[in-house]
C-alpha cells in the first residue's frame, strides 16, 4: 500500500468511527427494548468484494460473525455490477445469516461518484416474525415464521411496498417490526454518509487499498497468535440439555503451524428447533478462540481466514434446511465454552471455565386484564459467567453475548408483566479456587384473566455448567411454576392465568479447588450471602 | 462594582480568579492543592489575591466554588458507609444492572462494584405499579426495624429507592419519614426527590452515589463557609458549580452533591461559550486538553449541550458501561484518554497507539527523567520543536531532549521504520485525529456539523495540539485565551444561578390529561422560585421548560423546549413541531407515528452575572519577538526556523502570521501551518487557518 503507516492507522481508525455511528443511530431510534436496551443488533462495513473489514463494538458474535460471513450471499444475489444507489436488500435467511428467522440483516450499498464502494450491513432481532413465536418447539423452518429470502427491500430509493405489507400482516406486532426495519435503514444510511465524507477528506475513490491492508494486517497478527501455541490436537466434551436428550459437543481443536482446525462431532440435528446452521457454529467458534487467544485482534475477514470449522452435514452443529432452528442459541452459545475446554490445555490462564453461557430467553403473549388488548413481550436475561484463573465469575452477566437484561420497571410499562422478584441465587456459582458468577432468580406474574402464552428457552435446568482445573460444577437452571403445572422449558405452552413462573438461571462453574480459596473471600461470601454456611463449611473447608 | 471569586480546586492545583463586575481588575492565583483538606488551599489562594489586589472582604459579592472531592470520594471509595433500602424482591437490582458486556473479548472484564454492599441492602415489602397503583402497601413496623438495624450495623447513610416510585412517591417519603425519627444521624437521600425517572438500577446508582458523598459534602461546605467568613471576613453566599452549567447554593450542593460531580470541566465548557459569545461565535467547539485527558464540548446558540447520561468509576477509563450510571444533568462532552502524559506505543498489528494508558505527573514524559521510560505525547511535541526545554512551566523544570529522542526511536520508529521526525510527527498526528475522531462524533450524535465550529483551546496541552485538531476538523478559527490553565475558574463567573426539575408522567401527546401537566409543570416552578428567592429578586428568574418525547414505543427520548404559562390542546401543534425538529436533527428524518411525552422538565435560572474581561491597550506587538527556534511543519515535512513570541509583550491588535510559536507561562501555542494570526481587545489570540 503506496500510503505511509501513520496515515494508514488514521484511515483505520475512521472506518471504525463511521461503523459505530452507524450503530448508535439504530439503537436510538429503535422501537423495541430488545435493540434499544439488550442491544441485540450488530453493524458493519463491507468493501466492494463484500468482505467485513470494521464492525461496531456492541451486539453478539452470532450477528457480527454471521452477518461477515453471510454477506457473500447477498453479492451472488445481486452481482456488483447489478447494484444500484438507493437499493436496500434484506434477509433472514437462518442459513445464510444468523440461524434464526427473528435475525433480519439489511445492506445498503454505498455510491460515490456512481461507482459502488462499500457495503453497510446491520442485523437485528426482529420482536416478532411470526409462526409459532420464539420456541424451539417447531418441528420446521416452516413453522418458525415468515421466510424473507434475499431481496431488495428499497429499490433504486422506492420502497418495495409489497414487501413492507407482506411484513405487517406476517408479524404480530407490525409497528415494531416495521420500526425497527426503518432504524435499520437509517443506521445503514448515517454509516454511509459518514464514510463518504471520510473518502471526500482522504481524497479516496474507495476503500479496497485500505480493506485489503486492514485484512491482511489482521490476518497475519491472527497466525502469529496461533504459531506461538503448541501444535497438537485438543479434545473437550461439553455436556447440555437439548431437546428431551441430553447433547454432548465434542470437539477437537487441531493446531498446525498458524492455522486452527476445529472439528466438532455433533449428533444428528433433532426434530425441535434447537438446530444449528454452519454459518452460525462458525460465527461462535472464531469467538471463543478470539477471547482466548487474540481478543485484541480487530475481528474482521482477515482474522476469520486462519480458522478452519467443519461439523458434519445434518448434525446439530450443520443442520440442513428445513431443520427448525429458532432457538439455535440453545446450542451454539455453548460453543466458546467448549472451545475454551479444549484450549485450557495449553493455556490455562487465558480462558474461562464454562459458564450458563445458553441466554434465558423468555417470550410471553396473552390478552392484558381490562384493556383486552393483546401483548407480546421478549426479554433476555443472564445467568453466572464461569471463573478464570484469577478471578471469580461474573454474577448475572452475558456471556458470550453483549445482550444487557431489561430493567423491571421497562417490563412493566410495557407489557402486563409484574416481576415479583429479580435476585442473585446464593450457592449457584461453582465452588472453587476462583468461584463461579452467580445466577439470578426471576419470578413472574401476568396481569391477564385468560390463559397465557409462556415460551422459555432455557438451557442447563439439567446438565449444569463444569468446573476447570478442579472448580466445581455450578447449581443447575430451574423453572418453576406456583401452582406447578409442570412447565418445561424449550416448548411453548399455553398456561393458567394465574401461574406465576419462577426462573432459576444457573451460574457459572469454579476454576481451580475450593480448598485453595482465600479465606477472607470465602467469609466475605458468606457475609454477604453469595454462599451459604454450609457451602462454606463442607466445600471450602472455613 | 462589586467583586467576585472564582476558586476550582484541580488535581495538582487550585486556581482563583479576582474579578471586578464591569471587567477592569481581573487577577488570577494559583496554589498546590491540600487533597486532605481541599480548602486549606482555597483560604490561601483567596487570601493571597486579596493582598495583591487590596480588595476589601466587603467588596466581595460572593465565592464561587468547584471541586473534584465528591468525584474522587467515588472513585477512591471513601465515602460513607452506605446502606440501601429497596422493594422486597429487588436489593439485587444494583448489582444485577444491566448484565451487559461492555467489551466482547475481554474475559478478565470487571463491574464497579456496587457502593452498597449486598449485607447492606435491605428490602421492605411494599410495591408499587408501573400505573402508580399500590399493589402492596407499607408497613411502618416494618420500616421502624430496618431501621434499628441501620443504627445497630452503624450506618452512616442510606439511600431509599423503591420500584415505581418516580410515578408515586408516597412510600419513599414515608420511609424517609420514619427514618428521620427512628436515625436522625443517618444521612438520607430518596430516589424520587433527587432523579424521578424510569430504570431502578440507574436511578438506584444515581441515589447511593449522591448519598454515598453526601455527608462529606455537608461537612466540607459547612466548614469552607465558616472559614471564608471567620478567617477572611467574607460573609457573602458561597455559590458551588454544578455539572449542568449553573451554579447553586452550598445548601443545596449539599443536599445534592452528585449534581456537581463533573463540576470543573462543565464551566470550562462554560468560558468557551461565554468567550465564544464575545467574539460574536455562538457556536464554537471547546477543546480542553490537559495531562491524561482531552474533552471535547459543543456549544450551540451560546450555550453548551446538557444531558443525563454520565457515569463515575469506570472500570475502563472511557468506555460507556463500564462505570456506576448517574443520571443528573451534566454538559454533555466527550472525554478521552488523550493527554501530554499518554503513552505511545505499537502494537500487535503494527499499529501505532496513542493512550489511553498514561505515563502521569510521576514518572511521567521520559523527557522529565523521573524514571519514565515509555514515549508519551509531550515527549512527541518536544523532539517536534513545539516545546521549547528550557522555557517548560515558564523555565522551572528542564526537559531532557536526548533521552526522549532515544526512547521514542526504540518503542515508536524502529517497530514502524519511521526516521525519529516522521515517529514523533506520527505520534503528535495520532493524538490529534484521535481528539478530532471524538470531538467529531460529540457533534454528530447531536446532528452538528462541527466544520463550522471555531475552536475553543485551553488546558496545558490544548494550544500545543489545536491547531492540528482544527486543521483535520476543517475548522476555520482557533482561539486561544490568555490563562489556557485557569478556564474552569474563569468559567464560573459566567453561570446563572440554576436550579433543574424533572417529573416522569408517560402519556401520549394527542391524549394529554392538560390540568396534571400544568400542575406538574407550576409545581416544579413554584419548587423553582422558592430555592432561588433567597438570593435573587422574583422578578429576576426565568424558567425554561423542556418535554422529553419519543414516537410510542421508542426507548429514547428527545428533548424540545416547549411554551410557558398554562398549556392546552392547541399548543400540541407547537409541541409536535418542537419534538420534530430536534428528533430530525438527531436521525434526520421524522416519523409518521404517534408520540408521547416521557418527562416533563423546568429549569429555574437566575440572570447571567456580567462577566467582562479586561480590555487592552493597542500597540504593535513588534519587541514580542523572542527569538527563532525549528519545530517541525507538516507542510514542508521538515524542521523549519519559526519566530518565536512572548504571548505576555502582545498588544491588542497585534497581527502576526503562521507559523509561528507563542509562549506563555503554562501552555505553549503552536501554529504550525499557515495561518493569519491576530490578538483582539481581550488579550484572546486569533488563528485564521488558511484552506489548502
Amino acid at each position: 500500500m503506496a500510503i505511509d503507516p501513520i496515515t494508514f492507522d488514521i484511515l483505520w481508525n475512521r472506518l471504525i468511527a463511521t461503523v459505530n455511528e452507524q450503530a448508535a443511530a439504530l439503537i436510538r431510534s429503535s422501537f423495541t427494548s430488545i435493540v434499544r436496551e439488550a442491544g441485540d443488533l450488530s453493524a458493519g462495513v463491507f468493501d466492494r468484494q463484500g468482505r467485513m473489514v470494521a464492525q461496531a463494538v456492541t451486539g453478539t458474535p452470532g450477528h457480527i460473525n454471521s452477518m461477515a460471513t453471510g454477506m457473500t450471499h447477498f453479492l451472488a444475489k445481486f452481482p456488483v455490477e447489478t447494484v444500484k444507489p438507493g437499493d436496500v436488500y434484506v434477509t433472514n435467511d437462518p442459513w445464510m445469516t444468523a440461524s434464526q428467522l427473528n435475525d433480519i440483516t439489511i445492506t445498503t450499498p454505498v455510491f460515490k461518484n456512481g461507482k459502488l464502494v462499500a457495503f453497510f450491513a446491520n442485523c437485528c432481532h426482529a420482536l416478532d416474525i411470526g409462526g409459532r413465536g420464539l420456541s424451539a418447539d417447531s418441528r420446521s423452518v416452516f413453522e418458525e415464521g415468515l421466510q424473507i429470502p434475499i431481496m431488495k427491500l428499497q429499490d433504486e430509493g422506492r420502497p418495495v411496498d409489497a414487501l413492507f405489507e407482506l411484513l405487517a400482516a406476517n408479524v404480530r406486532t407490525p409497528d415494531e417490526v416495521l420500526g425497527d426495519i426503518h432504524s435499520q435503514i437509517v443506521g445503514n444510511e448515517i454509516g454511509a454518509k459518514q464514510l463518504l465524507s471520510f473518502l471526500d477528506e482522504f481524497g479516496l475513490d474507495d476503500i479496497e487499498d485500505l480493506s485489503e491492508e486492514i485484512i491482511n494486517r489482521s490476518e497475519k497478527a491472527m497466525r502469529e497468535r496461533i504459531a506461538a501455541l503448541p501444535d497438537g490436537n485438543y479434545h473437550y466434551e461439553l455436556r447440555i440439555d437439548g431437546f428431551g436428550e441430553a447433547v454432548d459437543l465434542k470437539c477437537n481443536v487441531a493446531i498446525n503451524g498458524d492455522s486452527i482446525a476445529v472439528t466438532f462431532d455433533a449428533p444428528p440435528a433433532v426434530s425441535r428447533g434447537i438446530n444449528v446452521t454452519l454459518n452460525y457454529t462458525r460465527a461462535y467458534t472464531t469467538y471463543g478462540i478470539k477471547c482466548a487467544i487474540s481478543p485484541d485482534v480487530p475481528n474482521n475477514e482477515g482474522s476469520f481466514r486462519p480458522v478452519d470449522v467443519n461439523a458434519r452435514e445434518g448434525s446439530l452443529l450443520n443442520a440442513q434446511f428445513p431443520a427448525a432452528v429458532a432457538g439455535r442459541h440453545l446450542v451454539g452459545h455453548f460453543l466458546p465454552s467448549t472451545i475454551m475446554g479444549a484450549l485450557s490445555d495449553i493455556v490455562p490462564d487465558r480462558v474461562m471455565a464454562p459458564g450458563f453461557d445458553g441466554l434465558w430467553d423468555t417470550h410471553v403473549s396473552g390478552v392484558e386484564r381490562g384493556t383486552g388488548k393483546h401483548f407480546s413481550y421478549t426479554w433476555f436475561s443472564s445467568g453466572g459467567t464461569g471463573a478464570l484463573n484469577g478471578q471469580d465469575g461474573l454474577s448475572a452477566t452475558a456471556y458470550p453475548s453483549g445482550i444487557a437484561g431489561v430493567p423491571c420497571e421497562v417490563i412493566e410499562t410495557v407489557a402486563p408483566i409484574v416481576v415479583r422478584r429479580r435476585e442473585l441465587r446464593p450457592d449457584s456459582g461453582g465452588a472453587g479456587t476462583y468461584r463461579g458468577g452467580l445466577g439470578q432468580t426471576m419470578e413472574i406474574e401476568v396481569l391477564t384473566d385468560e390463559p397465557y402464552l409462556f415460551s422459555g428457552l432455557y438451557e442447563r435446568t439439567e446438565n449444569p455448567a463444569p468446573g476447570l482445573k478442579g472448580g466445581h460444577a455450578a447449581a443447575p437452571g430451574d423453572l418453576v411454576t406456583t401452582p406447578d403445572i409442570g412447565l418445561k422449558p424449550k416448548l411453548s405452552e399455553l398456561i393458567p392465568a394465574e401461574t406465576i413462573v419462577t426462573l432459576e438461571i444457573p451460574g457459572g462453574g469454579g476454576y481451580g479447588d475450593p480448598k485453595d480459596r482465600d479465606p477472607e473471600k470465602v467469609k466475605s461470601d458468606l457475609k454477604n450471602e453469595y454462599i451459604s454456611e454450609d457451602a462454606a463449611r463442607t466445600l471450602y473447608g472455613l | 462594582m462589586a467583586y467576585r471569586i472564582g476558586a476550582d480546586v484541580g488535581g495538582t492545583f487550585t486556581d482563583i480568579v479576582l474579578s471586578r463586575d464591569d471587567g477592569s481588575r481581573f487577577l488570577i492565583g494559583k496554589v498546590l492543592t491540600t487533597p486532605d483538606r481541599p480548602d486549606d488551599a482555597i483560604i490561601a489562594g483567596i487570601r493571597d489575591v486579596m493582598e495583591r489586589s487590596g480588595v476589601q472582604p466587603s467588596e466581595i459579592a460572593h465565592v464561587i466554588h468547584g471541586t473534584t472531592l465528591f468525584t474522587n470520594a467515588l472513585i477512591e471509595r471513601k465515602g460513607a458507609r452506605t446502606a440501601l433500602i429497596t422493594t422486597k424482591g429487588f436489593r439485587d437490582a444494583i448489582e444485577i444492572g444491566r448484565e451487559h458486556r461492555y467489551d466482547m473479548y475481554d474475559l478478565f472484564m470487571k463491574r464497579p462494584e456496587p457502593l452498597a454492599p449486598r449485607y447492606h441492602r435491605f428490602e421492605v415489602d411494599e410495591r408499587i405499579l408501573a400505573d402508580g397503583s399500590v399493589r402492596k402497601a407499607l408497613d411502618e413496623d416494618e420500616v421502624r426495624e430496618v431501621a434499628k438495624t441501620l443504627k445497630a450495623e452503624g450506618v452512616e447513610a442510606v439511600a431509599v429507592s423503591l420500584i415505581h416510585s418516580y410515578v408515586n412517591d408516597a412510600h419513599e417519603k414515608a420511609i424517609h419519614k420514619i427514618l428521620q425519627e427512628v436515625a436522625p444521624e443517618i444521612v438520607v437521600s430518596i430516589s424520587s426527590d433527587l432523579v424521578p425517572e424510569i430504570r431502578e438500577f440507574d436511578r438506584t446508582s444515581t441515589t447511593l452515589a449522591n448519598v454515598y458523598v453526601k455527608g462529606i459534602a455537608e461537612q466540607y461546605l459547612a466548614r469552607l463557609k465558616d472559614r471564608l467568613s471567620s478567617e477572611l471576613g467574607l460573609s457573602g453566599e458561597l455559590f458551588i458549580m454544578q455539572s449542568n452549567g449553573g451554579v447553586c447554593e452550598a445548601d443545596e450542593a449539599s443536599r445534592y452533591p452528585i449534581l456537581c460531580v463533573e463540576s470543573g470541566p462543565a464551566a470550562g465548557a462554560l468560558a468557551a461559550a461565554h468567550y465564544g459569545a464575545l467574539l460574536g461565535h455562538n457556536d464554537i467547539l471547546s477543546f480542553d486538553m490537559g495531562g491524561t485527558t482531552a474533552k471535547a464540548s459543543v456549544i450551540v446558540d451560546g450555550k453548551p449541550l446538557i444531558t443525563n447520561e454520565f457515569e463515575v468509576d469506570r472500570q475502563y477509563q472511557f468506555k460507556k458501561g463500564s462505570g456506576l450510571p448517574v443520571k443528573v444533568p451534566v454538559i454533555e462532552m466527550i472525554e478521552i484518554g488523550t493527554g501530554g502524559g499518554s503513552i505511545a506505543k505499537v502494537d500487535a498489528m503494527k499499529r501505532l497507539q496513542v493512550g489511553p494508558e498514561s505515563a502521569g505527573s510521576v514518572p511521567g514524559p521520559v523527557a522529565y527523567n523521573r524514571g519514565g521510560t515509555n514515549p508519551t505525547i509531550t515527549d512527541a511535541d518536544l523532539i517536534l520543536g513545539y516545546l521549547d526545554p528550557e522555557f517548560f512551566l515558564g523555565g522551572e523544570m528542564q526537559l531532557d531532549v536526548e533521552t526522549a529522542k532515544s526512547i521514542l526511536t526504540r518503542e515508536v520508529g524502529a517497530p514502524l521504520g519511521l526516521e525519529l521526525l516522521g515517529a514523533a510527527w506520527g505520534v503528535h498526528q495520532m493524538a490529534n485525529e484521535n481528539m478530532a475522531s471524538a470531538a467529531r462524533i460529540h457533534a454528530i450524535e447531536r446532528g452538528k456539523d462541527v466544520r463550522r465550529f471555531p475552536l475553543f483551546a485551553f488546558g496545558g496541552a490544548g494550544p500545543v495540539h489545536a491547531f492540528g485538531v482544527a486543521r483535520i476538523l476543517r475548522s476555520p478559527r482557533v482561539i486561544y485565551p490568555l490563562g489556557a490553565g485557569v478556564m474552569s475558574a474563569a468559567g464560573f463567573m459566567t453561570a446563572p444561578l440554576a436550579l433543574q426539575f424533572v417529573r416522569s408522567n408517560p402519556s401520549r401527546l394527542d391524549s394529554l390529561d392538560w390540568n396534571s401537566v400544568n400542575a406538574l409543570l407550576s409545581e416544579m416552578e413554584d419548587q423553582g422560585r422558592a430555592g432561588l428567592e433567597k438570593s435573587l429578586h422574583g422578578d429576576a428568574i426565568t424558567f425554561e421548560r423542556f418535554a422529553d418525547m419519543r414516537y410510542v414505543k421508542q426507548g429514547y427520548e428527545v428533548r424540545a423546549s416547549i411554551a410557558g404559562g398554562i398549556l392546552d390542546q392547541s399548543n400540541v401543534t407547537g409541541i409536535k413541531e418542537a419534538f420534530e425538529a430536534a428528533y430530525s436533527e438527531l436521525y434526520g428524518h421524522t416519523m409518521n407515528a404517534d408520540i408521547e411525552v416521557v418527562s416533563w422538565r423546568v429549569i429555574a435560572r437566575g440572570p447571567k452575572p456580567r462577566f467582562d474581561l479586561p480590555e487592552l491597550e493597542s500597540g504593535t506587538g513588534t519587541s514580542a519577538q523572542k527569538g527563532e527556534r525549528h519545530i517541525y511543519l507538516p507542510d514542508r515535512n521538515g524542521l523549519h526556523a519559526v519566530p518565536v513570541y512572548d504571548r505576555y509583550k502582545l498588544d491588542s491588535g497585534t497581527r502576526l502570521s503562521g507559523p509561528a510559536i507563542i509562549e506563555e507561562r503554562e501552555s505553549t501555542v503552536v501554529i504550525n501551518g499557515e495561518a493569519d494570526i491576530s490578538v483582539d481587545r481581550y488579550n484572546n489570540l486569533i488563528a485564521d487557518l488558511k484552506t489548502s
